[in-house]
């Protein structure tokens, strides 16, 4: 016993003393550093991943380690562009790769997509159209629980042009501008996925559960891009080697691994303990990314913490059903009355930007050009002058009221999440400035998502994000038709219940409409509607943080959905 | 004795089969669905998607029918397929079931071997120094949360000095020659953990048995033993430390009934891919198939620690029968 005390004393002494100073830290650290080698990375994420099918796969992290080991036909890289990946090029309507056709009266889209020549699979099989049809074919199947189908089943049909099994006719069933958007259209190696859907594909679940993806997910095979995996452990780590097939730049990297971490606090003390190298943008939160900063400047360790502004858009939905909340003057109001500079620079260090609208700054289709969309700018007199107009006058205890009622609101957001519980004390204050008075009432997420907006079931607000992609039509939040009812099966995201028949048929049009300026004109008719009535208050646009060592070259955030692994294999550290 | 056992086993199987339809009938009331959550990662899946989905796994079914069927495919040995994962069941299940079970084995059995024999120590010299030493030890450990305590761990021995792992099951890519290299370098990552986990256990099991065993020292027995001149270490175990084993039981058998439920906080704090994240991950994510497979293997083990501490009862004290 006198043992074991005497042990955990000296333990917690010699710890004691190993705190260094900043100089020395950073001497220890540069030999850590000296360390980091071609031969391995580990990447700490802080989120579960599932199986490695494209099909089936869903989860944000195997998202981004699936761009690791497959690549798409194109993708947008980290300047917001669409660029091609398997394909040679993007078929366009302008250069004549894609027309638009009819087809007993009703208008499709063909497009030839080439591919690389030297596109093969990890076995060296070569990628051809076939593997796409394959995808089509699997994902169209009703025994199959394709997430996001449609990606799949808007083509039609692939066939061969000139019997070249590397140039492909793509038949859309609707002629819309954005079918070369293909950024999440997988092939399947029909060499070895073929006979697995042929054999199981009519149980239900039959392929799912005997992909080769699931039986023998390292098999080669199955991948095209830069990365293999080697070795996968669900619930813990992934181990990725360089494809020596693959059709582009060889990887750098020789072995990498990504482990997660559950637990977003003790991410940091494994990258200090070595137990990781380096934090992906699923690793911490953004008060832990500028805390995690701090320690860098003051202690000279040799990481670097990365922002890149995002797709991700933080706003409050307003429930235009509550009565003080029809009147827009309240509305505007509300938007008035809230610094958002001020809150982005408290809260976050200005390392977030504030909010105009739901178009982020990475998306093309962005504007704040004052002439194209309403902007509000901080303005507490004219908040309060649009509530002295609608009526609401100051009682006695500062709060307006109006009939005897008071302009009392509740503004829920997701509990347990320290940033929007932040925020929501800090608008309670702004707001409490003009005489509006806000409480909070947070669910956890599952309640707030699943049940409370999903059912409309916010009295007056309701405080979340949205994730975007650039050019992303926003007809599921912004359209009449996808206000949530019982009727409907409580199905679309217009929680705000906002309905607008001009921007109803602006976004019908948007879809099928081919010339790019004119679309940008349209969505900036949408977004002039949005920003006048205010049905939501936007905050800011969130930011993706990174933490790296600082000889890690070939790194970009790219703050969208397709990640930073997309350029994985220009990534060097030496 | 074997009509006894029959007829508890009984009487678990159907208290198996009605919390399970308990369990099942909960999970089904809380708000949100996978199919939620896909749509929360991907901002361009289509309302036609969700119907569809819901459709597909059964979501817009009764809560009755959706139980028969997931019993009608147990029963035909299907244990399912997990919606989070997208893998089946048993083929996600075992890893980490083993995982628990070593993490959860490893740190019940130091705490049984620390925490009684510091307790029986303690009753044998009550008041002693050693005594309120081991008491302070065990009021600590009993009050101080598993979180705190393991990050405490993690910076003193993985940040600070360096010596442990800060987190994981292995050392990730690494090839052993031979048993005794994965046996070393596993052992290395479970040292944080165990510690983590044991110390509330070893002051409970502490105070129990100190407890268990001033009370039985301070029967009639003891001091006829000694008075018959009884060596004091037959005095002690034959006599004594036998009369405190019923309490001990109890509390060892349901300690023992945790091993394949996973260690929560713990695991997520170091990163440990045991059996409690994914009950976690799966109740979050409503992964019915997985969620279920845990419940059941949860209360089986409740009852049948409880069966075999009751079968206990009767070995230690020969007063009790089995009829």
């Amino acid at each position: 016993m006198k043992n074991l005390t005497g042990l955990l004393v000296v333990a917690m002494l010699v710890a004691a003393c190993t705190k260094k100073d900043a100089g020395q830290t950073a001497d220890v650290q540069a030999q850590g550093e000296a360390k980091l080698t071609n031969n391995e990375l580990k990447i700490g994420i802080s989120q579960e991943f599932e199986n490695f099918n494209p099909l089936i796969a869903s989860m944000l992290a195997t998202t981004y380690m699936q761009r690791m080991v497959n690549r798409t036909l194109v993708v947008i890289d980290a300047d917001g562009k669409w660029v091609p990946q398997l394909a040679k090029s993007i078929p366009s309507i302008e250069n004549g790769t894609a027309k638009v056709i009819k087809v007993g009266g009703k208008e499709k889209l063909q497009a030839t997509w080439e591919l690389l020549d030297n596109a093969v699979w990890g076995d060296g099989t070569p990628v051809v159209c076939d593997d796409f049809a394959l995808a089509v074919k699997i994902a169209s199947s009703p025994n199959v629980g394709v997430g996001e189908k449609e990606v799949y089943t808007q083509v039609e049909k692939i066939e061969l042009v000139d019997k070249n099994p590397k140039k492909c006719l793509f038949t859309y069933d609707k002629a819309k501008w954005d079918f070369y958007m293909m950024g999440t259209f997988y092939p399947l190696p029909k060499a070895l996925e073929e006979a697995v859907f042929k054999k199981h594909g009519t149980q239900k679940e039959g392929y799912e559960k005997n992909s080769l993806y699931s039986k023998d997910p390292t098999n080669v095979g199955l991948f095209n891009g830069p990365y293999l995996i080697s070795e996968i452990q669900l619930g813990d780590h992934v181990t990725f080697v360089p494809n020596p097939k693959f059709y582009g730049e060889q990887a750098k990297i020789k072995k990498i691994i990504v482990k997660l971490i559950p637990n977003t606090g003790t991410l940091e003390a494994n990258l200090r303990s070595g137990t990781i190298d380096l934090i992906s943008t699923l690793g911490l939160a953004l008060d832990q990314a500028l805390a995690f900063e701090k320690k860098i400047k003051s202690e000279g360790l040799g990481y670097q913490v990365l922002f890149q502004p995002s797709t991700v858009y933080e706003h409050i939905d307003l429930n235009l059903d509550n009565a003080f909340l029809k009147d827009v003057r309240v509305r505007k109001a509300l938007n008035f009355a809230i610094n958002k500079e001020d809150l982005t620079n408290a809260l976050f260090e200005g390392k977030q930007q504030p909010a105009i609208h739901s178009i982020t700054p990475r998306d093309p289709w962005f504007t704040a050009d004052p002439a194209k969309v309403t902007i509000y700018k901080y303005n507490k007199r004219e908040a309060e002058r649009l509530l002295d107009e609608a009526g609401w006058k100051p009682g006695a205890d500062g709060i307006r009221v109006k009939d005897g009622k008071r302009l009392s609101f509740t503004v829920m957001t997701t509990a347990g999440n320290k940033t929007r519980e932040l925020v929501q004390v800090y608008l309670q204050n702004q707001w409490k400035q003009v005489g509006i008075e806000v409480n909070a009432k947070n669910e956890p997420a599952r309640v707030f998502f699943g049940e409370t907006t999903k059912k409309r079931a916010f009295d007056s607000m309701a405080l979340f994000a949205w994730v975007s992609s650039p050019e992303n039509t926003p007809k599921s939040t912004f359209s009449s038709k996808n206000i949530p009812t019982a009727k409907n099966g409580w199905s679309g995201q217009n929680y705000m219940g906002w309905s607008n028949a001009a921007v109803d048929k602006t976004l019908e049009a948007l879809d099928t409409e081919m010339k790019n300026e004119k679309r940008i004109e349209m969505v900036h008719e949408v977004l002039k509607a949005y920003t006048d009535e205010v049905p939501v208050l936007p905050l800011y646009y969130r930011s993706d943080v990174a933490v790296i060592p600082n000889q890690l070259k070939g790194y970009r955030l790219t703050g969208h959905q397709f990640p930073e692994t997309n350029v994985v294999e220009l990534w060097n550290l030496e | 004795m074997t009509t006894y056992i029959l007829r508890r086993i009984l009487q678990t199987l159907m208290v198996i089969v009605i919390l399970s339809y308990v369990c099942f009938s909960l999970m089904t009331l809380m708000p949100g669905d996978p199919i939620e959550l896909m749509i929360s990662a991907n901002p361009k899946i289509t309302q036609e998607d969700v119907v569809r989905l819901r459709a597909f796994y059964g979501l817009d079914q009764p809560t009755y029918v959706r139980y028969f069927n997931w019993v009608s495919e147990i029963a035909k040995g299907d244990l399912g397929y997990s919606r989070t994962y997208r893998i089946p069941v048993t083929e996600m299940m075992g890893p980490s079931l083993k995982a628990t079970f070593v993490l959860s084995m490893g740190s019940l059995l130091f705490a049984i071997m620390v925490g009684i024999p510091l307790g029986i120590y303690c009753a044998l010299k009550p008041n002693s120094k050693m005594d309120y030493l081991v008491n302070i030890f065990n009021f600590g450990g009993i009050s101080i949360p598993s979180f705190f305590l393991g990050i405490v761990l993690i910076i003193i021995f993985s940040v600070g000095l360096g010596w442990l792992p800060a987190g994981g099951y292995q050392t990730t890519g690494m090839h052993y020659n031979n048993i005794f290299e994965e046996l070393l370098d596993k052992a290395k990552y479970l040292i944080l953990p165990i510690l983590s986990l044991s110390v509330q256990s070893i002051g409970r099991f502490s105070r129990f048995s100190r407890s268990a065993m001033v009370e039985a020292m301070r029967n009639d027995f003891i001091r006829t033993a000694r008075a018959k001149g009884m060596s004091e270490q037959v005095v002690i175990w034959k006599h004594g430390f036998r009369n405190a084993l019923i309490p001990l039981i109890t509390i060892v058998a349901i300690s023992f009934s945790s091993v394949f439920s996973g260690a929560l906080i713990t695991e997520s704090l170091f990163a440990y891919p045991g059996v409690g994240r994914l009950i976690y991950t799966s109740i979050i994510g409503n992964d019915f198939n997985v969620a279920m497979i845990s419940f059941i293997i949860s209360i089986a083990m409740v009852l049948l620690m409880n069966l075999v501490a009751d079968l206990l009862y009767g070995a230690a004290d020969p007063r009790i029968s089995y009829k």
